[in-house]
């Protein structure tokens, strides 16, 4: 096995070969980068549906519910097949980037709704109150008084999200969107030795994956002192 | 754009759906309960261990927990044979799960046994109990009330997670699913049942795991 990772080697590691690997884990992150920006926002906007209290929102209140609480129990990989034969026949056009990149957002809204959640649970009624006293708007308490606290909250879980969702969009490449799993297969295909396709792969990963979970670990260790007081 | 849904098709191949759920749960239990053992071993290793093993442990936890199982398992999948052994796609999903999951439950359950505290053993040791007795009768039974909630969390998570599996050809749910919507083209319809199914699995397995907690364990917290 090792003869031949040996005599393979010179001709995996070429300079064409490196670009094509930089450009699907490109890809990679591109659809978790996309997948956790637009998660948070959809999140936010559910979490805050979740957290009204008026019959008139009771609809969109269980909508929310339902939504979070559905997309958290079907696997990913379901999700993918799901939203690539829901969109395929309506957008022939559509990309299988994009379509995984939906099939992403979709799910990352889910648990990132919860992370939000929990977050804006975490600041204490006074201070909502307070800012009701001081005549605030429910725009601007959320903006300036109940974000800037929650965030201590949210974001070293939103971190160790965003690293698990580095290695679940491994499973778009069953769909064939070119991103490092992808180009993983693509290496064997071509007779390259698994263990060096599938072992560089591992490596990029773990080169995107691991910084971010160390970054995750200090901001928990950073800001959970402060959550305290 | 005129698509009418057809469940019926879907709903005939039923029974041949859950029976791929059965199989689903086989995977799981395996896992995870293999997993769970190893992870155990690996979490007193890491806490108790000399250095070298706790390193190893280390960088054995580090580099599974940062890398995705599907790449893990075409390792092991098309690597093996490379190396002279031959599995076929269950046992080599099975073990790839195993393995992965003991780099979860390591972590986890470090979390269970750093919170023992030494008092604890002392007066264990005052008793005159052994290292087996120690852990059956003292670490156990702390690290499993303390470590339930992330552990049932885990092992939900692991359900979806199996859904890999269809991707090397094993007949669980997905897989199953992947083979009627072959068949009858139906693909959507196939694939909201098996969504469907999958939210029930995992809402029973939840409430099975909130009550066990609750009954035996006495652990009262809101689980995933």
């Amino acid at each position: 096995m090792w003869e031949r990772i040996w005599f393979e080697a010179p001709g995996f590691f070429t300079y064409h070969n490196a670009i094509f690997f930089l450009e699907a884990a490109g890809r990679t992150l591109g659809m978790t980068a996309a997948g956790c920006i637009s998660g948070f926002v959809f999140g936010l906007i559910l979490a805050l549906l979740r957290q009204t209290s008026s019959p008139a929102f009771l609809p969109l209140r269980l909508i929310a519910i339902a939504y979070v609480e559905l997309f958290r129990r079907i696997p990913f990989l379901v999700i993918v097949f799901i939203v690539l034969y829901a969109i395929q026949p309506l957008f022939p056009d559509a990309s299988l980037f994009a379509i995984a990149t939906i099939a992403v957002c979709l799910v990352a809204t889910a648990f990132l709704s919860e992370i939000v959640r929990a977050g804006l649970e975490s600041v204490p009624q006074q201070q909502i109150d307070g800012a009701v006293t001081l005549n605030f708007g429910p725009l601007r308490t959320l903006w300036y008084v109940v974000l800037p606290q929650a965030w201590r909250v949210i974001i070293p879980p939103a971190v160790a999200f965003a690293v698990m969702f580095i290695k679940d969009t491994s499973l778009a490449s069953h769909i064939g969107v070119i991103e490092l799993t992808f180009s993983g297969k693509m290496f064997l295909n071509r007779g390259f030795s698994p263990l060096l396709g599938f072992g560089t792969v591992l490596l990029l990963y773990f080169a995107m994956s691991y910084p971010l979970s160390r970054l995750g670990a200090y901001l928990e260790n950073r800001l959970a002192p402060a959550r305290r007081s | 754009m005129n698509y009418s849904f057809d469940f019926a098709e879907v709903l005939a191949e039923l029974p041949y759906l859950l029976g791929g759920a059965a199989i689903t749960l086989q995977i799981v239990f395996i896992a995870f309960f293999g997993g769970a053992l190893l992870g155990l071993f690996g979490a007193l290793g890491k806490v108790y261990g000399p250095s070298p093993l706790r390193r190893s442990i280390n960088a054995y936890v580090v580099f599974v927990t940062n890398t995705p199982a599907l790449v893990q398992i075409f390792v092991l999948y098309y690597a093996l044979p490379d190396a002279g052994i031959l599995l076929d796609s269950l046992t080599a999903v099975v073990i790839a799960l195993t393995l992965n999951s003991a780099a979860y439950l390591t972590d986890i359950i470090r979390a269970g046994v750093v919170s023992v505290r030494q008092t604890e053993i002392d007066a264990a040791l005052t008793l005159n109990m052994g290292r087996l007795q120690i852990l059956r009768h003292v670490l156990l039974p702390h690290i499993a009330s303390t470590v339930f909630p992330p552990l049932s969390n885990f092992f939900i998570w692991l359900m979806l997670g199996s859904s890999i599996a269809a991707l090397f050809g094993v007949e669980e749910l997905t897989g199953r699913a992947i083979n009627i919507s072959t068949a009858n083209l139906r693909t959507i319809e196939t694939f909201i049942v098996v969504a469907v199914i999958y939210v029930m699995l995992t809402l029973l397995a939840s409430g099975a795991l909130s009550l066990l907690g609750r009954r035996v364990l006495g652990v009262r917290q809101r689980l995933v």
